[in-house]
């Protein structure tokens, strides 16, 4: 057990990209109500047009802020033309959740058509490593962490400080009331959609440098920060973050003093115990009913 | 009920018939064979998945897992000398084991958790089947020894197998259909309309989303079983996401809660990749784009879709018949309600009722009893409070420590919500809570049901849900509406419909949240007889209303809540001369005119 705290710092290290993804999970969910299985596959699909556009050429910084942009536009578009038609109410939730799965069907056949099924190398902004209490920490996963945390605190800061943070964070308390008091819930939702996408690149982002390049890359990744996203609740934003920083900790302790073949059913396991014992979720899953 | 019977009589038939005739008869080539026993193994797991979001709302990413315990049982039990028989109830035993208690897990949440929970196991059975190579061969799939079964001599081969396919699939659209058309169907088609109105004719909504939860991995591993035998070889690449998100794609194309629909469902994810078989990637676009279609266009899928066109323009023609409703009469409620529920017989104390929301006293100290058989009305200006008392009976607000309700030596709080119907406690609402997706008849019916034990322990001997519901029918003059969903019916008729929900759980101590508003004057005369008619049959009623006027006629006692306190508590007439009262409630109205005119 000496160890532990070089365990918890890596666990650290790579909750950060399940908070962010469960972040971005959130934020798109307490906007428009939806579920959003794409999101991982959106993200896949940014960063596929990323590598791209590095083997042109392009900085990989540069290539970065263009997945960004690439995922959250097409965040943008996946709410005006898939959620949007759908209109609100209580049904509603269950086709956008499936919707997105769909989507997800359809972006996952796109990046096989455009890229094959090969996979690709990936660079990465940093090389080098650092050694950190007996554990060696590439530079890139530490740099990965620290935009991760960066983008969060943003996220923080913008949701806490601006006027359009609060206005949308109106809009997720009360929808009629903050369309009566004049905040265009359109632009609202295309905001948070952007920035749900936009995080996901850049998770997407360092796990393609950490792996390499290929279709299904987001997929125990986006599997942790659903998990996250359980243990915070649906509508918090600190709780998701939280969660997911939880959940890379216990898959990386599970993994170290458990057993390393079944972190997934640990990390599931965990999460179904907890539920039985707390059923409020341990920071206190947002329960929405109404009476 | 006879045209449900016919249809599965024929059904049973018709699968019986398909099983020979592509079995011991081999009326068809080996690939038809293989297709047939294909789509019947598809139609296993798309109908599970199917009736699930059909009955409950909930969509299950997790299918694929169940699948594999009914396809690696079979595989490990089969060389053993088990017959399929026994390794297919086996299988539904386990399946059904860990279907319900994940249900168990996940149903106490919203719904959508479910999404997240299945996800998770699709994911952790992939690492299962990777690591268990013991039993499931690891990656490099199991051989899958031919079938025993009692029903026949020798082993079954694989191209025999289809046999067994159809007769799987036939027995799960038949558990389907029954399970379908029972109180339990009806029971999950309720939570999923309205989970807080569930609750309070006695439904646990987490325990019913456990039970179909597990009714539909049960089913969905007899997929499994039936694939173990046809292919004759398990590859673990049967089991992933992927499977699971293609059976949701069967049940969206096809049509949520529609066995045909599961069938049309389990056809297209048969023969899209049988077409697309040289085309990587192309299945998935066609899957994908065919999801975002019918969500987008057809919402309900195909079949449901044709279905509900169809009721359309019979329900044209059943409206315009014209449903003119008799007019009931205080005597004839008061006769009904007296041989349907039990007399009242405790008081139901408040003392010191007290709810704050994070500082905000939204009840402070409220105390007044509803005596056994009597009418108390419940007034006071908007934010008083009064909606608020009415979840804390409920059950659904918790109160402050130092609240106590008691119904005779009953501790109210210590019940759970849906545990206050169990104790006599009912309930309407504002705006009615009907279930959408239950007929009137249906819904009096399954809340008649659930309320058989709380009638055989008031010795009523009138209990069967079916002539309970005919009844309530016939005495709110209901029947010409029996059978049509809450959403064809005018407002006011949804409300009546309500109580008769009361009466039908055999609540003798009722709430009522707002029961006059948005009637009209006649709807209101009709509302006056019969609450004139449940209270002289003995039924305690608490009156939530705005229609100051119509509570001071009917109760007997009136309580008056101002922010949250009690301002004043008597007779209708002492409250009408109440000074306060008229100050804090009425403002500066001349209310006395009025009251007498009003």
């Amino acid at each position: 057990m000496s160890d532990l705290p070089a365990v918890i710092i890596s666990g650290l290290v790579s909750g950060s990209t399940y908070a962010l993804l469960a972040l971005g999970i959130v934020i798109i969910f307490r906007s428009t109500d939806t579920v959003n299985f794409a999101i991982g596959d959106i993200g896949t699909m940014s960063v596929f047009t990323a590598g791209t556009l590095i083997s042109m050429g392009l900085p990989v910084v540069a290539a970065l802020a263009a997945a960004i942009v690439v995922a959250g536009l097409a965040g943008i578009v996946t709410e005006r033309l898939l959620i949007r038609p759908l209109g609100h109410g209580r049904h509603t939730l269950f086709v956008a959740l499936v919707i997105t799965i769909g989507l997800g069907l359809l972006i996952h056949a796109g990046i096989f058509l455009i890229w094959g099924t090969r996979p690709r190398p990936f660079p990465v902004l940093l090389t080098g490593s650092v050694t950190v209490l007996g554990i060696v920490l590439p530079w890139n996963k530490i740099l990965a962490a620290g935009i991760a945390m960066s983008a969060m605190a943003v996220v923080a800061w913008f949701f806490k400080a601006t006027p359009f943070g609060i206005a949308m964070r109106a809009t997720a308390d009360d929808p009629g009331a903050a369309r009566m008091i004049g905040i265009n819930a359109g632009r609202v939702s295309a905001i948070a959609w952007f920035v749900g996408c936009g995080m996901a690149a850049i998770a997407t982002f360092f796990l393609a440098a950490e792996s390499s390049l290929n279709p299904n890359l987001t997929l125990s990744a986006v599997f942790r920060a659903f998990a996250g996203v359980f243990l915070g609740g649906l509508t918090s934003m600190s709780g998701a973050v939280i969660g997911g920083f939880v959940i890379g900790i216990l898959d990386n302790v599970a993994g170290r003093y458990i057993s390393a073949s079944f972190r997934d059913t640990i990390v599931f396991a965990t999460i179904v115990l907890v539920l039985f014992i707390r059923p409020s979720g341990v920071l206190g899953a947002g329960r929405k009913e109404r009476v | 009920m006879n045209s449900a019977l016919v249809r599965r009589s024929m059904v049973g038939l018709v699968g019986v018939g398909l099983a020979i005739a592509f079995g011991p008869l081999r009326l068809a080539g080996d690939y038809t064979q293989f297709i047939v026993a294909s789509l019947a193994v598809a139609f296993i797991a798309v109908l599970s998945v199917n009736l699930l979001a059909g009955l409950c709302g909930i969509w299950s990413l997790g299918h694929s897992a169940y699948v594999a315990i009914g396809a690696y049982m079979a595989a490990n039990l089969t060389p053993m000398g088990m017959p399929v028989e026994l390794i297919a109830l086996l299988a539904m035993l386990c399946a059904g084991l860990v279907g319900f208690i994940l249900g168990l897990s996940a149903g106490r949440f919203s719904v959508l958790y479910f999404g997240l929970l299945t996800m998770a196991l699709a994911l952790v059975a992939t690492e299962v089947i990777g690591r268990w190579t013991a039993v499931t061969g690891g990656d490099d799939g199991k051989k899958v020894a031919h079938a025993i079964s009692l029903f026949s001599a020798g082993p079954i081969a694989s191209s025999n197998a289809v046999v067994i396919c159809v007769l799987l699939a036939t027995l799960v659209y038949l558990i389907a259909d029954v399970v379908q058309t029972s109180q339990f169907g009806r029971r999950w088609l309720a939570v999923k309309g309205q989970r807080i109105a569930s609750m309070s004719i006695g439904l646990e909504p987490h325990v019913e989303n456990a039970r179909a939860f597990g009714l539909s991995a049960a089913l969905a591993s007899l997929s499994g079983v039936g694939m173990a035998y046809a292919i004759s070889f398990i590859d673990p690449v049967a089991f992933s996401l992927d499977t699971s998100i293609t059976m949701i794609v069967g049940t969206v194309v096809g049509g949520i809660g529609s066995a045909p629909g599961a069938l049309l469902g389990a056809a297209f994810i048969t023969a899209v990749p049988e077409l697309a078989r040289d085309a990587r990637g192309v299945a998935d676009f066609v899957y994908g784009g065919a999801v975002v279609v019918v969500l987008l266009w057809l919402r309900q899928g195909i079949v449901p879709a044709v279905h509900a066109k169809l009721r359309e323009i019979r329900g044209r023609k059943r409206n315009a018949l014209g449903a003119q409703r008799q007019a009931v009469d205080a005597a004839g409620i008061s006769a009904l309600v007296t041989r349907l529920l039990p007399a009242a017989k405790h008081t139901l104390s408040l003392k010191n009722v007290s709810l704050h929301f994070s500082g905000l006293k939204a009840l402070d100290g409220v105390s007044f009893d509803l005596p056994a058989g009597q009418a108390v009305g419940l007034i006071g200006p908007n934010g008083a409070g009064k909606t608020s008392l009415l979840n804390v009976l409920s059950g659904f607000y918790q109160p402050q420590k130092e609240t106590s309700v008691s119904l005779g030596l009953v501790d109210v709080l210590a019940v759970s919500p849906s545990g206050r119907a169990a104790i006599g406690m009912g309930r309407t609402f504002q705006h009615a809570e009907l279930f959408p997706e239950l007929t009137i008849r249906e819904m009096l019916v399954t809340a008649a049901g659930l309320a058989r034990p709380l009638r055989l322990r008031h010795q009523i001997t009138l209990n069967d849900p079916e002539q309970v519901a005919d009844l309530i029918l016939e005495g709110l003059a209901l029947q010409s509406y029996r059978d049509a969903f809450p959403a064809e019916l005018p407002f006011g008729v949804q409300k009546v419909a309500d109580i008769g929900r009361v009466l039908a759980i055999g609540a003798s101590v009722v709430s009522m949240d707002e029961p006059f508003s948005g009637m009209d004057e006649h709807e209101c005369a009709e509302l006056r007889a019969i609450l004139r008619g449940m209270r002289a049959a003995g039924v305690s009623i608490l009156i939530i209303d705005h229609a100051v006027q119509e509570v001071l006629d009917i109760c007997d006692q009136v309580v008056v809540l101002d922010f949250g306190r009690l301002l004043a508590l008597g007779t209708p007439d002492a409250i009408r001369s109440n000074a306060a009262v008229r100050k804090a409630y009425f403002g500066s109205m001349q209310l006395q005119g009025d009251m007498q005119h009003g």
